[in-house]
């Protein structure tokens, strides 16, 4: 037997449904209570909060191979600007933005690595944030999202693979592009390689956008974003710390080169979070590589640094 | 003060003797052949003199050159200057010369010395007390007990033990005999008396096997002395910051110096957590020297805010039950032992490791910096967060000095007042 029920019409619902909310990262449509977007995996908080707190958020983006601190950098910066105010102050704008400091926080604390941030786009973290800066006269609003290197690298190499990162870089006002300094130190020519790539993946992007705006090509000194150049874990190699630029021309000669040539503001940093590190042994014979104590190390600079050029 | 051109005189010395040998002794062997081709007995007693003489000096060399390649004396591990202490004359009635190597000594810090069992009968009763009163005055008595060193880490709780192996493994009680350590890490003031003595030069307090590294013991300008220093001297103003950028071989080489040892893990352990024994096997341990909750204005660690090292007199909040100042923050410092034990296999190290304690000014988690965490560094790493300081054990002091330091008689004669100590 059937048994019947009323049910409202909720036709304030389907008037929701009928204006289609744009993408932040994309611009693409979709339906108020998208939690993605469907178009590039960003999350619809952004442009929910963008709308509702009448702000226009700038976009920097933390780029780097796999492995090469991404998201330690990122979780950490979040963590000690948010715990002073001093020289810059960040406040997260919507609790999703407090998950990657909160992730990457406690599995430090607990002598660990965060485990490695997956490909898919939809599974990342973003963060929106305030900042506070003595060099700007008015807080602005910034999004920051830890995409994974290999991503990143899949983009570069086939393009359309993930819309997300092309729309987001493209849009983005400055970079933070991580390298490894112990791979660099140890002759691995891959973290040159994959930098020089990516610088020139961002010049063609930007070039191609620049066109698009004004009909004619620039040059490209002119449209380039800041980028800062971040040799991590510096701490295993004191002579980085010592000297980053002279350290980047030594071990990363195709970079400085395409650097020198190509950016027209950029700046090389060092940075490390850990102390000293050595392999745990794991049930089942595998090795784990942790942190044997936490005291970072140049992580505010290069933000800073970006901040102060945007 | 000497550069790292001219800490290689001798080897330069040697080169030059070298070439000169064998053209000495040419010229020698000429003169004999040419006075016993002319038959002349002048040039045949001067050639005889010239062999004679290079003999000699080629013997000479040959023992400098095997003196020069054996600086150390045969027990290793033991420091030669503790081993083998240059016996100080002190004359009691008027001893001026010696006067004045005590008062030098104790200038510099080196009281420890003067109160050897070898070198206390040359001290005159006044200096006696002159120099117990500078140890306790710098240093603050451990005393004897035990200590339950913990490990800070779970990676050994892979559920292969079972619980009271895990308890055993995690908890490991430790004897320590009464042992002083110094109130206040080793500042840059200090370590620059040692600089400015040639203990960069001096080999005998070096261990053998870091002499080929040593040439890396230089500051920014390539003088020998920590990292961070410029033309062998700390930078002005930092007197009393305590001295960092140096590995801990530099830390063992300056305790020798002053007749001092780096601490083990279990004095420094207890002289920070003061255990104190509610019932027979149980131990109440301090988190910090303080209490057991973390205070911001008690150390110097990153949450404090100052993102810098500070002089080692700050932060008196955070003394120790003993009189131990910043035994927490500022800079982690150098243990005697090594980081990971041998029957701990849950660690990998990349190298040997020795262990370091207390966190540093930029100590990201409190947590991190508690007396009961222990981290690790490669010895031969000169980092700008790593100092020392240093201890004594109440053992190597001469019995009439230990009994002056636990009776508390000691005293100047200008009525200083003396710090009363017990065991």
């Amino acid at each position: 037997m059937n048994r019947g029920c009323d049910l409202p019409m909720d036709s304030y619902r389907l008037a929701h449904y009928s204006v289609q909310v744009p993408c932040y990262v994309c611009g693409g449509g979709n339906t108020y209570d998208a939690e993605m977007c469907r178009h590039c995996q960003a999350p619809m908080a952004l442009s929910h909060q963008s709308v509702a707190q009448k702000v226009c958020p700038n976009m920097v983006a933390v780029l780097g191979t796999s492995g090469s601190g991404k998201t330690v950098y990122l979780g950490m910066l979040m963590d000690m600007l948010s715990r002073c105010d001093d020289p810059l102050q960040v406040l997260a704008r919507g609790a999703f933005s407090i998950s990657l400091q909160q992730l990457t926080t406690s599995a430090l604390a607990q002598a660990e690595f965060p485990s490695k941030t997956p490909n898919e786009p939809d599974r990342w973290n973003w963060v929106h944030c305030q900042v506070r800066c003595k060099h700007h006269r008015h807080p602005f609003d910034l999004i920051v999202p830890d995409m994974a290197g290999e991503a990143v690298l899949q983009e570069i190499d086939h393009p359309r693979t993930y819309p997300v990162i092309r729309s987001f870089l493209s849009k983005c006002t400055g970079m933070i592009v991580l390298i490894d300094a112990i791979r660099l130190q140890s002759g691995e020519h891959d973290q040159d390689h994959f930098t020089m790539k990516l610088l020139s993946f961002l010049s063609e992007l930007f070039d191609a956008k620049e066109s698009q705006h004004t009909g004619k090509k620039r040059k490209k000194k002119q449209t380039h974003p800041p980028i800062a150049l971040v040799l991590t874990k510096a701490d295993q190699c004191e002579r980085c710390f010592d000297d980053p630029t002279a350290f980047a021309k030594t071990h990363a000669p195709g970079m400085w080169q395409y650097c020198q040539e190509r950016l027209p503001t950029y700046r090389v940093f060092a940075s490390g979070v850990a102390g000293a590190c050595a392999y745990r042994n794991e049930l089942g014979g595998s090795r784990r590589w942790i942190p044997l104590r936490i005291e970072p190390r140049g992580i505010v600079e290069p933000f800073q640094w970006l901040i102060e050029t945007l | 003060m000497k550069t790292r051109f001219q800490r290689h005189h001798a080897l330069s010395w040697l080169w030059k003797t070298r070439v000169s040998q064998p053209v000495a002794a040419s010229v020698a062997i000429v003169v004999l052949v040419a006075g016993v081709w002319r038959s002349s007995p002048l040039w045949i007693g001067a050639g005889a003199v010239l062999v004679l003489e290079s003999l000699l000096g080629f013997i000479s060399v040959r023992a400098k050159l095997l003196f020069w390649k054996r600086p150390a004396s045969d027990d290793h591990g033991e420091s030669p200057a503790i081993s083998q202490p240059q016996p100080i004359h002190a004359r009691r009635a008027d001893g001026d010369r010696s006067d004045s190597l005590i008062d030098i000594m104790l200038a510099e810090g080196r009281y420890a010395l003067l109160l050897r069992p070898q070198v206390i009968d040359n001290l005159s009763d006044q200096h006696l007390n002159q120099t117990v009163v500078e140890l306790q005055e710098a240093m603050a008595i451990v005393p004897r007990g035990q200590v339950v060193l913990e490990k800070t880490t779970d990676a050994s709780d892979d559920g292969r033990r079972d619980r009271d192996e895990l308890e055993r493994y995690h908890r490991r009680t430790v004897d320590v005999e009464p042992v002083f350590i110094d109130r206040y890490p080793v500042t840059n003031l200090e370590y620059q008396q040692f600089v400015d003595n040639g203990g960069y030069d001096e080999m005998a307090i070096w261990d053998e096997e870091v002499l080929p590294a040593m040439l890396d013991f230089v500051d920014r300008s390539g003088h020998p002395g920590p990292r961070r220093w410029r033309e062998g001297h700390f930078t002005p103003g930092e007197e009393n910051h305590p001295v960092v950028g140096v590995c801990w071989y530099e830390a063992v080489a300056y305790a020798r110096w002053v007749g001092k040892r780096l601490p083990t893990d279990a004095e420094w352990y207890k002289a920070a957590c003061w255990p104190v024994t509610i019932s027979p096997g149980n131990w109440l341990q301090r988190m910090y020297p303080w209490g057991n909750a973390f205070e911001r204005t008690r150390a110097n660690v990153w949450g404090s805010g100052l993102d810098r090292i500070v002089a080692v007199d700050r932060f008196p909040e955070g003394m120790s039950v003993g009189g131990v100042h910043q035994l927490i923050g500022n800079v982690w410092e150098w243990m005697s032992g090594p980081f990971g034990s041998a029957d701990d296999n849950s660690l990998a190290l990349p190298v040997p490791m020795k262990s370091i304690r207390g966190g540093a000014f930029n100590s990201y988690f409190e947590k991190q910096a508690t007396c009961q965490f222990q981290s690790g560094e490669n010895p031969i790493s000169r980092k700008d967060n790593i100092g020392f300081r240093l201890a004594l054990g109440a053992c190597d002091l001469a019995p009439k000095a230990a009994e002056l330091l636990l009776s508390g008689d000691a005293r100047i004669d200008d009525d200083t007042p003396v710090e009363e100590v017990s065991i």
